[in-house]
């Protein structure tokens, strides 16, 4: 486990692309901003290694007025396991957190997501607000979605929401009724499904590398 | 006399097991406009759902010949490359997918299957301005996904619009005039008669009889019961219009 520090006011952007065993503990004190994105996008290398990746986030907002963005991603085929686990924890009051995290799951792929929410009795004006969103490409895939949410402040907003579907057929058939080809089709979907979470990544070079990798992983 | 386009004999087709179309016979030549009109639940989306392959539906008898191919044993994507066009009653949205990648992918795919090259990215995006004109469509709509947040009449207009790049041979217009105020459903007409040659032919399903003043068809055909009942000229549909469905005699 690593633990790390934002101090007052600073900032921490960053990018953890295919580390499995990533076990991350953030604490930020007043004023701080926290963004980080999570990517298990296995290539062919990394994929024959790791068929069981676990990440870990922990992050306690210690001082008023703290931004927490957490945007998780997996695209999972083979027999590959990722289990993901954001642990945000508002201890003090006036403090934002959003998250997205999405799975893509193909083959005999499982996908774990456990979202766990904390906004302490004297974290007033928290907004904190968790969404995860699954792509099941296959029969054999599965998804195991557990927000825990706890909320004991009352002046607070948050939401959570969760969904697991499969392609929309009706988009799939609109494309091949245009003559692009199924595969083609279903890369389009499911390439536009991952994107959206990479829309902030703030450093415009690194968002087009990733969004070459998604490319170059899809097809 | 001018090239059969398309030819559909006895065509029986199913969906969850119901018989919708019980023999629909139909030839369509080059050049020409039919129009199908008919009560609601005839079978007239049916028809324009099997024609472009959709999964949904179960062709149970029958055949239908594109120049003179079995159409039928093509997929949905084929179809569409060798020149069979829907424009939908219903476009579908496609969040994540912009219209320029959409309309570039399906564009190049259909070059391909014809054996020609893929055009550069300065060739295609003037391709879209050109065409885009025909429609009356703002150019910012490119960088939208397909079809999200688009107004009802946007939707058919980018309808007509993708069919104005793709060039199809055989045209199925799906209640295009559904849902679209009359300065639109002129902008869709005129567009659509623009893209008229000698060689191309289009089908145009419609309740109303309004559509058929801005495109006239050659010919009227009444569908009833999954079948065709009636055919005349565009006359017809004047009838049809004054006496109902009811007041035909069939």
């Amino acid at each position: 486990m690593s633990e790390m520090i934002i101090h007052k006011g600073e900032r921490f952007e960053r990018v953890y692309l295919n580390e499995p065993g990533l076990d991350l503990h953030f604490v930020q004190e007043a004023g701080s901003a926290l963004k980080i994105h999570v990517l298990n996008i296995p290539d062919g290398v990394s994929r024959c290694r790791d068929i069981e990746i676990s990440n870990n986030i922990v992050v306690e907002q210690t001082g008023e007025g703290c931004r927490t963005e957490i945007y998780g991603l997996a695209y999972l085929r083979g027999e590959e396991k990722v289990t993901m686990e954001t642990h945000v924890h508002h201890s003090v009051g006036g403090g934002t957190s959003d998250q997205l995290v999405k799975f893509v799951l193909d083959g005999r792929a499982c996908g774990h997501f456990i979202g766990d929410l904390k906004i302490a009795p004297n974290a007033q004006k928290t907004e904190a607000h968790q969404t995860n969103r699954n792509l099941v490409l296959s029969e054999e895939a599965e998804m195991r979605t557990q927000p825990q949410l706890e909320i004991y402040a009352d002046d607070v907003q948050a939401t959570h929401g969760a969904s697991t579907g499969q392609l929309d057929e009706s988009a799939l058939f609109y494309m091949q009724q245009r003559g692009i080809g199924k595969e083609k089709a279903r890369q389009l979907l499911v390439n536009a499904f991952m994107t959206d979470v990479l829309a902030s990544v703030s450093d415009e070079e690194t968002r087009a590398r990733l969004l070459d990798t998604i490319d170059g992983v899809i097809k | 006399m001018s090239k059969t386009l398309l030819e559909i004999r006895d065509l029986h087709a199913s969906i969850a097991g119901k018989e919708i179309l019980k023999g629909v016979n139909l030839t369509i030549n080059e050049g020409e406009v039919h129009a199908i009109m008919g009560p609601n639940g005839a079978g007239k989306s049916t028809l324009s759902a099997v024609l472009t392959g959709n999964p949904a539906y179960e062709v149970t008898g029958g055949e239908v010949l594109l120049r003179g191919e079995n159409l039928l044993a093509m997929e949905p994507e084929v179809r569409a490359r060798a020149g069979v066009f829907l424009s939908f009653q219903y476009p579908v949205e496609i969040p994540g997918v912009s219209m320029t990648n959409f309309m570039r992918t399906a564009l190049n795919e259909k070059r391909a299957y014809e054996g020609k090259e893929e055009l550069s990215a300065r060739e295609f995006l003037s391709l879209m301005r050109e065409k885009k004109k025909l429609l009356e469509l703002p150019d910012k709509l490119n960088n939208r996904s397909v079809n999200e947040g688009f107004s009802g009449g946007e939707k058919k207009k980018n309808e007509i619009f993708q069919m104005a790049m793709l060039e199809p041979c055989l045209a199925i217009l799906d209640e295009t005039d559904s849902g679209l105020d009359i300065d639109a459903l002129r902008i869709v007409a005129e567009g659509v008669n623009r893209l008229k040659t000698p060689q191309n032919a289009s089908i145009v399903i419609t309740h109303y009889q309004r559509l058929l003043d801005y495109i006239v068809p050659d010919f009227v055909h009444v569908l009833a019961d999954g079948k065709i009942v009636k055919t005349g000229d565009k006359t017809l549909a004047l009838e049809l219009e004054e006496k109902g469905y009811e007041g035909l005699n069939l």
